[in-house]
């Protein structure tokens, strides 16, 4: 379950941050949506709304905060199923909460507080997502937003980092109904993380081709998948010549997203919002180049020998 | 030189994408990005229109548009299993054309989700 920014904007008066610092990572955030503004249901704006930040150590985020619950690390899904465990009325082992990090009273208060909201949000970051347990961390945060509903109404709503990565989730789900880890070996999708999600495969050695757009692994990848980029021929479009253009066959330069290139974005919380450009560019849009490659590559024979072309889309 | 004034423009930095940046330009740079937030200003003021890669390279040696894609093609053609991935600083447009790609090369597709 989750909402758009406005309705949080206009209804939350119970927000979460789990394992992100917004201050210094999506700097309007409170101003814009969450804390300080007013709104019919919230007159008196940052007055009427309580925040609390989850995180293992204090960031700049701690001084927007009402309360600040500083966990161990490595321990969110064991909070996060405590305080599942606290709002079904069950008995809590108290040596299960001191390796926490926190009191089962602050741990109870969250859950009161939780209950008594009329409108709760929990936005979760890569603090929580990206740290043991990963998508089980997640997949718990979202199963107390959703065992909240009993309650009050509740929802929650992942801190997406780059631009558009909201939008290669909603464009993907909607081309092949899927948001990520897609092969296409078969001549159909299919979605398996783990083994079709980049990090795996190029720790594996498994492709033998990569190209590379709106992003830089070379700079962010562990480094046995950036020397795997590194053998294979690896194909880079981007405004820059990046660390990975520095290790790839071929480096096309092509114009910036929202600054001298058109086209949309979707927003964290799945909104599209056309973009403006300002600048013109003396490089074609990444839009323009892979529609270009997809056309030499229909030029060349279909891979799949027998009956030829067994697409989902219209090329 | 002329100045030129973008009301709500939409900021890519972040997720938050906002759309009230007020953005004033020339031919070649933005000087002011108004309502944007400290990332946002360093995004938007710190490019340009101008030519200061190469259009295109091909084993480090410079090349034509053309030519890379071309190059770009017969790699992705050639490989048994070639992957696309990536996808967040770019337009939607930009990430269907690759779906379609990914799609018509029988290959692998992820993005910045999967790390």
């Amino acid at each position: 379950m989750t909402c758009t920014l406005g309705e949080v904007k206009n209804r939350a008066d119970f927000i979460v941050y789990w394992g992100g610092n917004p201050a210094e990572c999506h700097p309007r955030h409170f101003t814009k949506y969450t804390l300080m503004q007013k709104s019919k249901f919230l007159p008196r704006g940052r007055k009427d709304r309580t925040m609390i930040l989850v995180d293992i150590r204090e960031t700049k985020s701690g001084g927007a905060a009402d309360i600040f619950l500083q966990i161990r690390p490595g321990k969110d899904f064991e909070v996060l199923t405590i305080l599942r465990a606290i709002l079904k009325g069950q008995h809590v082992n108290s040596s299960i909460v001191a390796e926490t990090g926190l009191t089962l009273e602050q741990m109870t208060d969250f859950i009161d507080r939780a209950k008594k909201a009329r409108f709760g949000c929990m936005f979760f970051g890569m603090g929580l997502s990206m740290t043991r347990g990963k998508h089980m961390n997640s997949a718990a945060l979202l199963t107390l937003a959703a065992e909240l509903n009993a309650f009050t109404k509740f929802v929650a709503m992942p801190m997406r980092g780059h631009g558009n990565v909201t939008g290669a989730d909603v464009i993907m789900r909607w081309q092949t109904g899927f948001p990520f880890g897609i092969t296409f070996n078969r001549g159909y999708p299919r979605y398996n993380p783990g083994e079709f999600s980049t990090v795996d495969v190029l720790v594996r050695g498994d492709t033998d081709a990569a190209l590379i757009l709106g992003a830089d692994p070379g700079a962010t990848m562990p480094q046995p998948a950036i020397d795997h980029l590194a053998r294979i021929p690896t194909i880079v479009l981007d405004p820059k010549v990046t660390h990975t253009s520095r290790l790839a066959r071929v480096h096309i330069t092509t114009s910036v997203a929202g600054i001298s290139a058109p086209g949309t974005a979707y927003r964290m919380d799945e909104i599209p919002l056309p973009l403006k450009p300002a600048l013109k560019s003396p490089y074609p849009t990444d839009e323009e180049v892979v529609r270009r490659i997809n056309e030499a590559v229909a030029r060349k024979p279909h891979w799949m020998p027998a009956d030829g072309p067994m697409t989902i889309m219209q090329h | 030189m002329s100045l030129n004034v973008i009301h709500n423009a939409t900021c890519t930095f972040c997720g938050c994408v906002c759309d009230d940046i007020e953005l004033h330009s020339d031919e070649t740079r933005i000087h002011e990005a108004k309502k944007a937030c400290v990332l946002g200003k360093a995004w938007f003021l710190n490019h340009t229109a101008d030519h200061d890669y190469p259009d295109a390279l091909i084993d480090g040696r410079e090349a034509t548009v053309d030519e890379a894609i071309e190059a770009a093609a017969t790699f992705l053609h050639d490989a048994h299993m070639p992957l696309i991935y990536g996808l967040s600083n770019t337009t939607c447009e930009a990430q269907r054309e690759a779906v379609s790609l990914a799609d018509r090369l029988g290959g692998l597709l992820d993005s910045h989700t999967s790390l």
